[in-house]
């Protein structure tokens, strides 16, 4: 090998050498190599996590022997004032509408021989309304009822004023309100008027124990009575606080219950037995599906007790179409104007 | 020749020697430029964009982004610029998970514009720092769903659970879903949040002076700041900023409510095609329109087009507008826009 071969090499292995050294020791150096990180998630892994949805299963049983009586139900707006059905608002079908929401309690009312019959809402009646001295729909409805359900808030001031007479004269009612009434057109307080009930604005929730949804509350009795035998806990849904000036039976929700009005915790009931009135601030809590959850079926059998276990003979009370006029409300717990709501022409 | 009698004057080692030393000194020269291209000094901030409603096109982009930002050695520290009102769950984890991996290699500072709430918290919440404006709004941590309800029985799916499971399952599902967000948000930011675990899942929203409080956000700060704050946290004297865009252009899609569910509409002049609902999302309600609302103005830009074409009406358009109550009784003047441009 020349000399100046032997110094050429001599140049490119120095320069190879220092550059590559340079080179592999910045590929050993750099970041882009690490394995990926080992990231924990462990709030993805908390068996805990998965709400239970088993649906559960419902026994509507009553416990009342009376003899037969007829239960007419008012299922036209179950769920706030439209009914679910579109057709319910052409007056067709309009039984079928909330059917789901009171098939448990119609169904044990049949079983133990009782009479029910569907109140249909005449679509047309705000435009025709009855003459004097006839009997409106509901009243004559009413006049051969023993026991009354209803899910409506809205009524006509002359059909208020039948129901009224009629629970002067021994009919059991059962009003299942809810939150949303209170959003509806003029609003249910002329029903709350006559049937000595309150409903508060808002609705009931429970962030820290509920069922399934924190709207879905746990209610408990705090006191025996017939409505709630048996009752350790029921559930209502999107529920508004009810009361009366005396109450016989109550469910309260449970401790950590909230409303939402006042986001401050609440003990107002949302069930209320007062005498021939029993008022429900849920009109979900017998659905099937709600039936099957804690106590609410057995609720519900005390509730068509209730119904059913009254003085009323309809062959001889009013209202009729020749009923003698009410007298006056009691009202309830002195919250409510004397002479109800001002008359207000009706949403259009 | 003088050179050949100076080379000769040494020896043949003593010229090796030499040759070696020029040969170093040479190499010298390039060795920082060699190891640069090897192992790159990280001076790059990068600012990954988190804007509109959170769907898989969003997730997809931003995924792709901060894994080509952890793989990238020139950038040390990224900023998220986030404005959204949420989205899809899927796509808000999808984030939540890329912001968490690469929060774990670098500094990763979320600076709130406008809005981040629901999805978009969810995504931001392994951020080091979240960083807000004092109206920026941050929180929503829930779920936005209808209550399930019963239907009548669809004849010829394979299983009772094809068309929609039983009431009660739908509940428990949807409050997994729900209590899915909520813990992820308390393993993140539990022990910043300044309020329960019930609390947090009241799924308030708050305005940035307050979110710095209760523990929703850490700074008041504009987006320079986060870049600076971000590029301080890595060590960086000078820095750069690489700004990457993610997400569909123009913003959409375009999320709606209806009475029944949250819609997205991935056009402004949708086909069926475009229009997705989306039964389950993680989205702060107040920030999106209601259709009756976008009906109402949409209705109002036809009438007053209409008005304009006939030269008369349009100051009814804009009292109309001026009012902008839903339940105006003049339901004549405030068409629905089916019944405008209805033949």
């Amino acid at each position: 090998m020349s000399r100046a071969m032997t110094l050429a090499v001599a140049f490119v292995a120095t320069i190879a050498l220092i550059l590559g050294g340079a080179a592999g020791i910045g590929y050993l150096t750099a970041d882009g190599a690490d394995s990926p990180p080992d990231l924990e998630n462990d709030h993805y892994l908390d068996e805990e996590l998965i709400s239970d949805g088993t649906p559960g299963e419902a026994d509507v049983t009553m416990s009342s022997t009376g003899p037969a009586q007829m239960v007419l139900i008012d299922a036209g707006a179950a769920d706030g004032a439209m009914p679910v059905d579109p057709l319910a608002l052409l007056g067709l079908g309009a039984d079928g509408a909330a059917d789901r929401d009171v098939r448990p309690l119609v169904n044990a009312l049949i079983e133990n021989g009782h009479e029910v019959r569907i109140h249909t809402p005449d679509p047309d009646a705000a435009q025709r309304p009855p003459a004097d001295g006839e009997p409106t729909a509901l009243g004559a409805d009413l006049a051969e009822a023993d026991a009354f359900v209803t899910f409506r808030t809205e009524y006509a001031d002359e059909e208020v004023e039948d129901i009224e007479v009629f629970v002067e004269n021994d009919g059991h009612v059962l009003l299942a309100s809810d939150a949303s009434a209170e959003f509806d057109g003029p609003g249910a307080a002329s029903l709350d008027s006559a049937l000595g009930v309150t409903t508060h604005p808002g609705y009931v929730y429970n962030m820290e124990e509920h069922d399934l949804n924190y709207q879905r509350v746990y209610a408990e009795p705090d006191i025996d009575s017939p409505i709630t035998r048996d009752v350790d806990r029921v559930v209502f849904q999107s529920a508004t606080p009810v009361g009366a000036s005396t109450t016989q039976g109550t469910l309260r929700p449970i401790d950590g219950s909230q409303l939402s009005t006042t986001r401050e915790s609440t003990e107002e009931p949302l069930l209320v037995h007062q005498g021939n009135v029993v008022i429900a601030g849920d009109s979900a809590f017998m659905s099937p599906e709600n039936a099957q959850r804690v106590d609410n079926d057995v609720l519900i059998g005390n509730l068509a007790d209730f119904l059913v276990e009254n003085d009323r003979d309809a062959g001889t009370q009013p209202p009729e179409g020749d009923a003698d006029p009410p007298s006056e409300p009691v009202p309830p717990e002195g919250e409510l104007p004397d002479d109800g709501l001002p008359e207000e022409e009706p949403p259009g | 020749m003088p050179a050949k009698k100076y080379i000769e004057a040494f020896s043949m080692r003593q010229q090796v020697a030499i040759v070696v030393v020029a040969a170093a000194v040479v190499a010298g020269l390039f060795v920082p430029a060699v190891y640069g291209t090897t192992n790159e000094p990280a001076d790059t901030v990068a600012v990954v964009e988190v804007e509109g409603p959170v769907n898989a096109a969003l997730a997809d982009d931003v995924e792709t982004e901060l894994t080509e930002v952890r793989n990238n050695d020139s950038v040390g520290a990224v900023v998220l610029k986030i404005d959204t009102s949420g989205g899809q769950p899927v796509a808000s984890e999808r984030m939540y998970k890329s912001v968490q991996r690469t929060s774990d290699e670098m500094p990763v500072i979320a600076s709130v514009q406008d809005i981040s709430a629901s999805g978009g918290y969810y995504a931001m919440a392994p951020a080091d720092d979240i960083y807000v404006l004092p109206t920026s709004t941050v929180g929503s941590i829930g779920l936005n769903a209808p209550a399930p309800s019963s239907s009548p029985p669809a004849e010829g799916p394979s299983g009772p659970d094809k068309t929609g499971s039983n009431e009660i399952e739908q509940w428990a599902q949807q409050q997994t879903l729900a209590d899915t967000f909520v813990d992820a948000m308390m393993a993140e930011r539990g022990d910043e949040f300044e309020m329960s675990r019930e609390e947090v899942a009241h799924a308030d929203v708050y305005l940035g002076t307050e979110a710095i409080h209760n523990g929703f956000a850490d700074e008041i700060g504009s987006l320079d700041e986060a870049v600076h704050e971000a590029a301080e946290r890595a060590n960086m004297r000078t820095y750069e900023v690489d700004t990457r865009e993610t997400g569909m252009d123009g913003g959409l899609p375009i999320l709606i409510q209806t009475d029944d569910e949250l819609v997205a509409v991935y056009s402004n002049d949708p086909g069926y095609a475009d229009i997705e609902p989306m039964p389950f999302a993680y989205v702060y309600d107040g920030a999106v329109p209601h259709i009756d609302t976008i009906e109402r103005f949409a209705a109002d830009d036809v009438e007053a087009a209409v008005d304009a074409t006939d030269a008369t009406g349009g100051e009814d358009a804009t009292d109309d507008e001026a009012n902008g109550t839903e339940e105006s009784d003049g339901t004549d003047d405030v068409p629905s826009l089916s019944r405008e441009v209805s033949p």
